[in-house]
This record gives C-alpha cells, sequence and structure tokens, in this order.
C-alpha cells in the first residue's frame, strides 16, 4: 500500500501537549496528596518537609500548565490549518457531521472520515480540557494568592469562598482523571484500527495517508 | 450608659491598655493611642445604636465575658451604646422611645451595630421587635446611620438561619442595605478585638477601615488563618493528628486530617486569640470549623472531614466524599473503556468467522 506522509503538528504543539500532559500528571499526584496526605511522620529537625515540598511541585507543575495553556490558545487562533479552532469545533456544518459519524465510529458503525487534524468529537473534549484547565489555573491561583484582592473578587465571583473554590478544584481534578484514562485509550484503539501513525504523530508531527483513500480535507 | 474617663469601673491606665491592644491589632503605631483615646473619649463621639434580630446573644456574649476588663468596659462603658436590648435597662416602650429618640436626635452621626440575620421570606414576619419585623426596624435605622457594622456571621452572611434550606429566607445585612457603609465583622462568635478595632477606627479617623471583597476589614480578615497557625510546622513537615486522642493529636500536630478549615478561612484567631486567656480553637486541639466565611453552614460542613459531600442529583440525598464520588466515575469510566475494547475484539472475532465461512 502507498502512504503520503503529512505534517499536521508544529513543534509548539507538541511541546504543548507534553508539557500539557505531563504537568496534569504531576498536578494530579501531587494534588492528591494535598487532599490527603498519605504519608505521616513523627520525625522532627530533619529538615523533610514533605508537604512543603508536595505543595511547591504541585505549584510548579501549575504554572507549567498555564504556560502549555497560553500556548494552545495561542495556536487556536495563529497556528496551522489543523491546529485553528475551526478545524475541530463542532460549529460548522462539515465538523458538525464529522462530530457525528465519529461517534458511530467509535460504536463500531460506519466508516472513518478521513482528515488530517482532529477529528471533531475528539477536537470537542479538547476545548472541554482547555476550558477546565482554565478552571483549575484560576481556581489554583485564588488559593494560591488568598491576600491580592482582584484576585478575591475573581475567585468570589467564579466559585465562591475559598472552600468552595478548593471543592470545585478538587472536582474538576477528577474530570482529567476520567479524560487521561479515555483519551489514551482512544488514541490508541485509533492507532490500531487505522494505521495512519496516530501515537507517533505526537512526538514526530506526521501522520500518514493511504494514497487511494487520501485525507479528505 | 455613656460614662467618663474617670469612672471608677475603668482606670485611665486599663483603659489605654485597651487602646493600645486595638491599636497593635489595626496594625497602627504607638503614636495613635492618644489620638485614639481622645476620641472614644470626646463628648461628641457618636452614639451607638444595637440591633438585635435572628441570633444567640453570642456575639454580645462574647464581649460581657472578655477576662480581660479592659477590652469588654472599653466596648459597652466608654463607647455610648445609648441602645443594646440586652444590656439596656429601660424595657418596652421606655425602650423603644430610647431607640427613637436616639436616632431622631443622632441622625446621619449615630453608628449602627446589628447583631443576628435579617429573615426576608413572607415580609420578614419571622422576626418582630416590638410589633415590628426586623426588616422594618433595619430598613428604618440603617440607612440614617453614618455606618453599619454587622457583627457575627448571622449579620454578616446570613449565619446558620440562611444555611439550606434556609425556610425564612435569613440575610445578612449587606444583602439588603445599599446606601449605608457597612462593615463585616464575621464569626461565631466574632473576636471582640476585630468589632472593637472597627470602632476605634471609625471613631478615630471617621471612616471605616480598609476591607476585602466581602467587606471584612483586613486588619482582622486579611490573612488565611493557616498562614499564622502554630502548628503550620507540623503541615509544612507531613505530621498529622489521624484521630482524635492519638499520640500525633497529643504530641499537637496538625489538625488538617481532622478537617481543620484554617486553609480556606480568614481571621486573625490564631494572632490575636480570644478573652485574652491565649487561646482559640487549633491551640486546643479541635480544627477550624471557618466561622468566618459565607454559608459555612453548608460548605464546611462535615467539620471533619476536609471537604464537602457531593449530593448525587436525583439520588434522594445521596451524599458521597468528593473521594469515593471520583473513584466511582474513574470505575464505571475504565469498565466503559474494558467492554469498549471487548466489543472491538468480538467484533474482529466475528468478522474473521464470517469471512473462513465465506471462502
Ligand atoms: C502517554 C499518553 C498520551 C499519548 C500517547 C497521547 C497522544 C495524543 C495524540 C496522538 C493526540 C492527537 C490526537 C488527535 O489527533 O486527535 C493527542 C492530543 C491531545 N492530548 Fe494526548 N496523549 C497522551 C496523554 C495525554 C494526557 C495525560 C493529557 C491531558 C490530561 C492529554 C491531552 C491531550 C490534548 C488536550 C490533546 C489535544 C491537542 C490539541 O489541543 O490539539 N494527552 N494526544
Ligand atoms: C489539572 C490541573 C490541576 C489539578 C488536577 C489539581 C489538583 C489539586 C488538588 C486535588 C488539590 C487538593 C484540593 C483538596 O482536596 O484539598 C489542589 C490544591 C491546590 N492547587 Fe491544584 N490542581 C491543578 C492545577 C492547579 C494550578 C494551575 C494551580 C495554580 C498555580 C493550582 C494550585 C493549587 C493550590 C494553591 C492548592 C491548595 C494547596 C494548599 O492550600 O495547600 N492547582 N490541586
Ligand atoms: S491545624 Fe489547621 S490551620 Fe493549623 S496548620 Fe494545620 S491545617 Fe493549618
Amino acid at each position: 500500500m502507498d502512504y503520503t506522509v503529512k505534517k499536521v503538528w508544529s513543534p509548539l504543539l507538541r511541546l504543548y501537549h507534553w508539557t500539557f500532559a505531563i504537568s496534569i500528571g504531576t498536578l494530579v499526584v501531587t494534588g492528591l496528596y494535598i487532599h490527603d496526605p498519605w504519608t505521616n511522620s513523627t520525625l522532627f529537625g530533619t529538615g523533610k518537609f514533605t508537604m512543603a515540598l508536595f505543595r511547591e511541585i504541585h505549584f510548579s507543575a501549575g504554572f507549567a500548565l498555564m504556560a502549555a495553556f497560553i500556548a494552545r490558545v495561542y495556536l487556536l487562533i495563529f497556528g496551522n490549518k489543523e491546529e485553528r479552532i475551526l478545524s475541530f469545533a463542532p460549529v460548522t456544518p462539515a465538523n458538525i457531521r464529522n462530530f457525528f459519524s465519529t461517534i458511530g465510529y467509535y460504536l463500531y458503525f460506519g466508516k472513518k472520515e478521513h482528515r488530517p487534524g482532529h477529528n471533531a468529537f475528539a477536537g470537542t473534549f479538547y476545548l472541554l480540557t482547555l476550558f477546565f484547565a482554565l478552571g483549575q489555573i484560576l481556581s489554583g491561583l485564588y488559593l494560591m494568592y488568598p491576600e491580592n484582592l482582584s484576585i478575591q473578587g475573581m475567585g468570589l465571583a467564579l466559585f465562591g469562598t475559598q472552600q468552595e473554590a478548593r471543592f470545585i478544584h478538587h472536582l474538576i481534578m477528577w474530570y482529567f482523571m476520567l479524560f487521561a484514562l479515555v483519551h489514551v485509550y482512544i488514541v490508541i484503539w485509533n492507532d490500531i484500527m487505522d494505521p495512519e501513525g496516530l501515537v507517533s504523530s505526537i512526538f514526530t508531527g506526521r501522520k500518514f495517508f493511504e494514497k487511494k483513500a487520501g485525507p479528505s480535507a | 450608659m455613656s460614662r467618663t474617663l474617670w469612672d471608677p469601673e475603668v482606670s485611665r491606665r486599663s483603659f489605654l491598655k485597651g487602646c493600645a491592644i486595638c491599636c497593635a491589632a489595626l496594625g497602627l503605631s504607638d503614636d495613635i493611642i492618644p489620638k485614639m483615646a481622645e476620641a472614644a473619649t470626646s463628648k461628641k463621639r457618636p452614639p451607638v445604636v444595637w440591633l438585635h434580630f435572628q441570633e444567640c446573644t453570642g456575639c454580645t456574649e462574647t464581649l460581657l465575658r472578655a477576662s480581660h476588663p479592659d477590652v469588654a468596659r472599653l466596648i459597652l462603658d466608654i463607647i455610648s451604646v445609648d441602645y443594646h436590648e440586652t444590656l439596656l435597662a429601660a424595657a418596652g416602650e421606655q425602650a423603644e422611645e430610647i431607640l427613637r429618640s436616639t436616632v431622631a436626635e443622632n441622625s446621619g452621626k449615630f453608628v449602627c451595630v446589628v447583631e443576628g440575620a435579617i429573615p426576608t421570606k413572607d415580609n420578614g414576619i419571622y422576626c418582630k421587635i416590638g410589633g415590628r419585623t426586623a426588616l422594618e426596624i433595619l430598613n428604618e435605622v440603617a440607612p440614617k446611620a453614618a455606618a453599619v457594622i454587622a457583627i457575627g456571621t448571622c449579620a454578616s452572611f446570613g449565619g446558620i438561619q440562611a444555611a439550606k434550606p434556609n425556610p425564612t429566607g435569613a440575610k445578612g445585612v449587606r444583602d439588603i442595605l445599599n446606601t449605608t457603609p457597612v462593615v463585616n465583622c464575621p464569626g461565631c462568635p466574632p473576636n471582640p478585638i476585630a468589632f472593637l478595632g472597627t470602632v476605634l477606627h471609625f471613631l478615630t479617623f471617621k471612616r471605616l477601615p480598609p476591607t476585602d471583597r466581602l467587606g471584612r476589614p483586613l486588619f482582622a480578615y486579611g490573612r488565611k488563618i493557616h498562614d499564622h497557625c502554630e502548628r503550620r510546622p507540623h503541615f509544612d513537615e507531613g505530621r498529622f493528628a489521624e484521630q482524635f486522642g492519638d499520640c500525633g493529636h497529643k504530641n499537637g500536630y496538625c489538625l488538617y486530617k481532622l478537617g481543620c478549615k484554617g486553609p480556606e478561612t480568614y481571621s486573625n484567631c490564631p494572632a490575636v486569640r480570644f478573652n485574652d486567656v491565649g487561646v482559640w480553637p487549633v491551640y486546643v486541639g479541635h480544627g477550624c470549623v471557618g466561622c468566618t466565611e459565607p454559608n459555612f453552614w453548608d460548605t464546611m460542613t462535615p467539620f471533619y472531614e476536609r471537604l464537602p459531600n457531593v449530593s448525587i442529583p436525583g439520588g434522594n440525598g445521596i451524599n458521597n466524599s468528593a473521594e469515593s464520588f471520583g473513584k466511582k466515575a474513574l470505575g464505571i469510566t475504565g469498565a466503559a473503556v474494558a467492554i469498549h475494547a471487548l466489543a472491538g475484539i468480538g467484533k474482529k472475532l466475528a468478522q474473521k468467522k464470517g469471512e473462513t465461512g465465506d471462502e
């Protein structure tokens, strides 16, 4: 079978993806520790600041997440064709059609519609994930800078008191855990069902398309 | 009720001591103490009208129980509380008359202190004094005041009356008044110093102290409990009490895992402490319950858990901790993923069978 190679993901998008994925992994682990510190110590004077260390890692990873978020928002507008928001947001007729045909494909009905970028179903969840990332960033900043009055105003308007913000911050964590589980599964599933090199595309930026099928977009 | 400096009950020395305590709490230099003393004893100082609505009188009680007599007397004797239902000698029609005349004579000048929430449902019939509803009294008295100070969480944010399902539609003062400046001194009960500091700031500088976005004076509510707590080193170093009475608890470790809400609560309790005997809840081994925060009866409960429970919509009051809720969601999703994968494998196998059958 003949394949063509197409460059779809720019280096910035790939850098964003892995910063995003690794920082979220770190944030979930350290966040769970902050929620319920599973270590407990009776040692004094050892200089082991366990909780302080977990919090510091959490905050550093939080800033990495912020950087990744900003990079992705930039690419939504100024990225290449596949990276821009209209390429996968379910707002154009073609994308809405693709949204439903992808659900069918994932349920083992119907055929895959070949596109170079994200399908619209995945794209919708990627946008939702970015939205929740913004929620984590804003609630995280509110928890982190409790004495800044502008941030307090933002936090009170969006989340409520510190306790409510913390609760929301905690619940959104579970969204990320669910997303990561399903996302990694679906990506691998796609790679098995249709050999376009999807998994490696997020490292190399390249996807492969059968010559006769070709990308439809 | 107003007395002078030379009243035998308050010596000049103890009076100045009270002023100095408040000065320190406000973060002011001690140059201010004489000015404050002068303002608090000036003949022209504004009278105070104290309104009680839906409350337990606990806020007044803490002021009276302040073991340090200087602070309590400073509040009750030096600043002229002209109308205070708990402390008033007069009763009935006489008391009502004092309220009327104080408000009329000092319109635009007096300080109005509100203790307790205001029910608003059914025109506020759930709290009446002298035949008038709390809502009527507040709407009549407060707009004529120079400033309103809400003392306690009930007057500030509604408190326990406003906890779900809030049967009487109870609200805090700031949710009702939008004309007169309102300062909130929440707490259940609030620290007397937070209240007195606010009053003395107003008397000395003729304006209310700067506040945060919830109307709480920054000098008392500008920081989180957690950031001033004496158990904080245990938190940072990862030493926690796991249960009340265990060895960690006996050793004074951090109460985070017992549901302490210090990390979400703004107040100066660890710095000022209570009743001048140097104690506050976390000091005596009980986690903070977050009593200075709006809706704390709803959001800070269960008091011995870190986070509120997730109520499952339509689940008939089924409550679940965020942790087990998340674990269940993750389990269901994992199962869905497994079923999806198995369905794919099943389909492949069925196709293979079909293909071999065709041949
Ligand atoms: C080892 C694990 C992972 C692999 C192999 C992987 C792989 C991929 C691939 C191949 C894509 C492109 C899919 C497409 O074209 O539709 C993608 C996109 C994406 N992944 Fe992952 N991923 C991993 C982990 C994660 C994690 C942990 C997160 C975050 C929780 C994440 C978030 C995303 C997002 C948000 C996108 C969309 C990128 C965009 O905005 O354009 N990934 N991933
Ligand atoms: C996907 C992203 C994130 C996840 C999954 C996450 C998860 C968590 C969790 C589970 C907690 C503990 C809450 C509790 O149960 O008590 C927490 C606390 C916290 N997070 Fe995040 N977080 C994320 C992003 C961020 C970001 C971007 C920031 C901001 C820089 C941030 C700042 C904080 C702060 C300040 C706390 C409170 C720590 C403390 O007071 O000790 N988080 N996070
Ligand atoms: S006892 Fe409470 S306020 Fe003190 S350090 Fe621990 S969590 Fe923070």
